[in-house]
Order: structure tokens, then sequence, then C-alpha cells
């Protein structure tokens, strides 16, 4: 006879899609079907369809607003959605939250006062029913020499640590960081991506959020990018930078005119920095021969082929609205 | 197995609880405003008002069928509590503008565990602060009291200070956290003065007088007071504290939802 698989028990972990272990409704980690949310007259999220199979490690990719802390908030039942049906680990995120089996970094959360670092990792071990050694958790999250700290006394990057620490503390199967390295310097910020691989190599769920494409770039199995509350690509980093075929015409010029530079042929996206302007073309010589024609004084041409944040400019501004009709 | 499954959800949420309850506890006795506002504070107004600065007047001479040095105790013990008991509100307006409920509501420790700890913490920590003040009475003032009567002022003050905790928490939910000082600041000075804790109710004109006895400051001291008078409790206090910690709760429950409601935006 075997015994009833309950809710805090820990489901083997496998990349094997065939798993005969794996309960069957944990294939998928998370779902959105259909899922909008509003608030007030701003639409968040916009009919969102999304599938994350356990294991994956995705990273949500988007500018400010659009969207990406409002589908953590939705996984992790902080909001309801104002239509739509979201799935965390096939339960109600609420239900799948007070199971345990979820961990997450917040954007922004704070420590409470008046307390030491140790005791919060002590804490945060005792809100899971499975938690990871003491020693582990310090050793991950380099609190080694912390722990008798006060929070107060923290710095930025030392605060994430501890956030980092109450994240596993719980030795959770599907992880939600919302811009996790966030005040962390390099040197952190390369040894939790290490920890994260880590982790995933071991078959945890990954979802996070980030400004840092390059995090994105390296970390992610599958780039979801968000824009104006739709997702606008989905697929492994390679295949979002493939899908911007051409390449990046960027030079110095004196007198930048939007207008006329994206009337040149092959041309996709404007992108104006100071005096560099970088285009986005599918069609590198033509629109440089194009771009000689119009007698504006340009300096340092250089031309490259698109790199993952080229393919998020591209991909985030090909829309038919102005950006600021957000606000 | 929905059972099982059950029994161990609910293990794990009251798990989290004690480790809630355990962590608030030491941050809030660890916490500097509290040792000085609940326990340094009214006890040595206790010792001011009844030594230095009774003019004439000393811990011995007769008020209400006692001694001013145990009328003024009970006043200040009183106080104590009421001061601890609302202590949670600045924190809880601090840990929400902070975003720190928001994280502990992505863990197991259900949503109404928060606020169930804080009240929890609110008695916890009253204790300490009446305590301070009884022993000031007793060991500084020689306030002569029965054993019986000593036990049945301490807990009549130590759980009928309900409505003043309720109270933390609707400030605490009502308020962010650069106002919930000054709110909670106004309704401690405003209860306690009006009730009669700092000069006795006898002293202030009629209509005063009237307002200070509907107030649960007053009942709350005047619990304390049957107790040193070798009375039973009055069955008029405890209604009346009882009334208010419902109407309070029910408002502090209110708020929560509703800023449960707008916290994840």
């Amino acid at each position: 006879m075997t015994l009833p698989t309950t809710l805090s028990d820990r489901p083997p972990r496998s990349h094997a899609p065939d798993g005969a272990a794996t309960p069957a409704h944990e294939a998928i980690a998370v779902r959105f079907e259909a899922v909008t949310r509003r608030f007030g007259a701003v639409t968040a999220l916009d009919a969102i369809d999304l599938s994350i199979a356990t294991g994956e490690t995705v990273a949500l990719l988007g500018p400010n607003g659009a969207g990406k802390s409002t589908a953590i908030g939705l996984l992790l039942g902080l909001l309801e959605p104002t239509s739509g049906t979201v799935r965390t680990l096939g339960l109600t995120p609420a239900a799948a939250v007070a199971s345990g089996r979820i961990g997450s970094m917040l954007q922004g959360a704070g420590l409470p006062a008046n307390a030491r670092v140790g005791e919060l990792v002590d804490f945060a071990r005792r809100l899971y029913p499975h938690p990871l050694a003491r020693a582990t958790i310090i050793e991950r999250a380099g609190l080694g020499a912390l722990t008798g700290r006060s929070v107060e006394t923290l710095s930025g990057g030392e605060a994430q640590r501890v956030r980092f620490a109450i994240a596993i503390a719980g030795d959770p199967d599907l992880v939600f960081l919302d811009e996790p390295t966030v005040a962390m310097d390099v040197e952190t910020r390369r040894a939790f991506w290490a920890d994260m691989r880590r982790s995933a190599g071991e078959g945890r769920t990954i979802l996070f959020a980030t400004h840092y494409l390059e995090e994105a770039d390296q970390v992610a199995d599958r780039v979801v990018v968000l824009d104006r509350g739709r997702i606008v690509a989905d697929g492994s980093s390679r295949s979002i930078r493939a899908r911007v075929r051409g390449r990046t015409v960027r030079f110095d010029s004196v007198e930048p005119d939007p207008a006329r530079l994206a009337t040149l042929p092959g041309v996709s996206a404007v992108d104006i920095r100071g005096a560099t302007i970088s285009l986005a073309t599918t069609d590198a010589d033509a629109t440089v021969a194009a771009l000689v024609t119009l007698r504006v004084p340009i300096r340092d041409l250089e031309v490259t082929g698109a790199d993952l944040e080229d393919a998020f400019v591209a991909l985030t501004s090909a829309s038919d609205e102005p950006k600021e009709s957000s606000r | 197995m929905i059972a099982i499954s059950h029994a161990a959800r609910t293990s794990t949420a009251f798990g989290a609880f004690a480790a809630f309850v355990t962590i608030e506890i030491r941050r809030a006795l660890r916490n500097r405003r509290y040792v000085m506002f609940s326990v340094a504070f009214p006890t040595g107004f206790y010792l001011l008002y009844t030594g230095v600065l009774a003019s004439g007047a000393s811990a011995d001479s007769a008020i209400d069928g006692t001694t001013w040095g145990a009328y003024f105790m009970v006043s200040m013990a009183t106080y104590a509590a009421m001061v601890a008991a609302l202590s949670g509100a600045i924190v809880i307006a601090r840990e929400r503008s902070s975003g720190w409920t928001r994280q502990l509501r992505v863990t197991p420790l259900p949503a109404a565990g928060y606020v169930a700890g804080k009240l929890v913490v609110a008695y916890v920590v009253t204790l300490p602060a009446i305590a301070a003040v009884v022993i000031a009475g007793i060991a500084v003032d020689h306030v002569s009291l029965s054993a019986v009567a000593l036990v049945q002022m301490f807990l009549s003050i130590a759980i009928g200070v309900l409505p003043f905790a309720a109270l933390g928490l609707l400030i605490g939910y009502l308020f962010d956290a650069d106002s919930a000082q000054g709110a909670m600041m106004v309704s401690l000075f405003g209860l306690a003065i009006l009730g009669g804790l700092w000069a006795p109710i006898s002293s202030f004109p009629d209509t005063l007088a009237t307002i200070g006895r509907m107030l649960p400051s007053f009942r709350l001291a005047d619990l304390g007071r049957d107790a040193i008078a070798g009375r039973g409790p009055d069955l008029a206090d405890i209604l009346v504290l009882a009334a208010y910690a419902t109407a309070i709760g029910a408002l502090a429950a209110w708020r929560y939802r509703a800023s449960e409601q707008r916290a994840s935006g």
C-alpha cells in the first residue's frame, strides 16, 4: 500500500518529462490563462497566456510598467486577476504559498527593525515545513559574517542577501525573484546567479524579472518579453536575438531627426541616446546607402549584429502606439 | 488524504505562527522606544508624582479610600499598559510601508496570523510595563497590598488592556509610517488625561468628568482600583471595555481587509 501524496510532501525534482514520480498536475509550474489585470484605467496585464514547465528558468523582461511585477504579484496571490485564471504549482496562488513550496524575493521588500540577521534566518526556516539547514542558507546567501548584525546596520547589498536567504529558507520548488540583484555588487551578483543556476540544475523552477539583459541572456533557458501588458516575445535568448534578423547601424550625429531616420529602408527601430543614434535594420546595406544620401553629418559609423538588448529595444518599441501611452 | 494534507498545512501554519510570535516578542522588547516610553517613563512619572512632586501630600495621604501611593500606582500601571499595547501601531505602520508585511504574505504564515501575532505581542509587552510600576510602588513607596489584591489588580489591567491593543492595530492600519506616531500620541494622551490617569477624575468639572467616565482608560484604571480597595471587579467596567474592544476591533478588521486589498498594488 502506498501512502497518499500530501501537499507538504516533497515531490522529487527531475528534468525528465516522463518522470513517473512527478504528479501530472505539476508538469506545469506556472500557468496564466487569459489573465487581465487592471488598476483603474490602466491595464497592467492584457489577456496573457503563459505556461512555464517545472524545471524551467525563465526571465521576465520588459520596460518599467510592462507588467512584470504585476505578473509576479498574481502568481503569489498578492493580487487577484481582473479576469482569467492563474495557477501556481497547479494550485490557486494562495494555496501554493500556504504549502510552503514557493520562495520569493519581492522588489523593495523591507526587513523588520530590531531583528538580527541570524534571527531572521531562524524565523524564515520555521515558517516552512521542510527548510534547508541553517548553515546551508547562511553559506549560500553569504551571510557568515553578518548573523549577529542588526538589520538596520546592513548595506543595500547585504539586505538583499538577507532577502535571498529568506527566499531559499524553505527549500522551495518554485522561486520568484523580482529584480533580485538590484543593489548587489558585481561579485555578489555573480555568486547569486551561480547559486541560482545550481538550483535550477536540481530541477527547481525559477522565474525572475530583471532590467539587466545580460542576466537574462546568461541565466535563463527562456526569455519572456512583456511590453505594456502583453507578451511580445517568448523563446530562448538566442531565438529572440534571431528574431531581430538584421543589424544595428550606429553613428554619432549632431542633428538627429528620428522621423526621417525611421523612413530609411530596412529600419525597424530608432534609438537616440545623446548624440548616438542606433538604427535597428533588417537590411544594413540599404540603410547605410540611404543614410549617406540624407547629407546629415555622421561620425563613427558602425554596423553590428543584434544582441539581446537590440532585440529588446526593437521588440518593445516596434508597437504602433507611442511609449508614453501607459502613463 | 484530504484530512492528512489539511493537518499538515494546519501544523505548518501553527509552526509559522509560533515562529512569528517568538521573533516579534524579541523585537518588541529590544525596541528602545518601547523600553523608554512603556517601562521607564511611567515608572519615572510614578516616582516623581508620589515623591518629589507630591507637594504637601505624600505617598501615604488618603484618597478614594486608599493611599495616594497605591492610587497613583494603579493610574501609572494603567498608563504603562496603554503605551505598551498601543506601541504596536508604529511598528505595524512601518512594516506596511517598508513592504515587510508583503514579504510575510508570500510565506506560509497566514495573513490573519500576522494580526493575531501582533495582538499576542501587545499583550506580552504590557506585562513588564505594568510590573515595573508595581515594583516601584512596593519597593520605593512601600504600598502595602494583600497578595490577592495585587494579583487581581495586575490581572485586571493586563487582561483589560484589549481595547488598546485593538486601537494599536487600528492606528497601524489606518495611518502610514509618518503619521502613525502622531496619531498614537494624540490617542494616548487624550485617553490618559481625560480618563483621569494624570489627575484624579474627581477633580474634573462635571461635564469633563462625565466624558472621562465613558472612556476605556478610566474603566481600566477603575478595575485596578476595585482590586486595591478590596472590591470585586465592577461589571460595568468590564462591559464598557468589552464594548470598546469589539467596536475598535471591528474597525481594525475593516481597515486591515482594505489594506490587504490595496497593499498589493
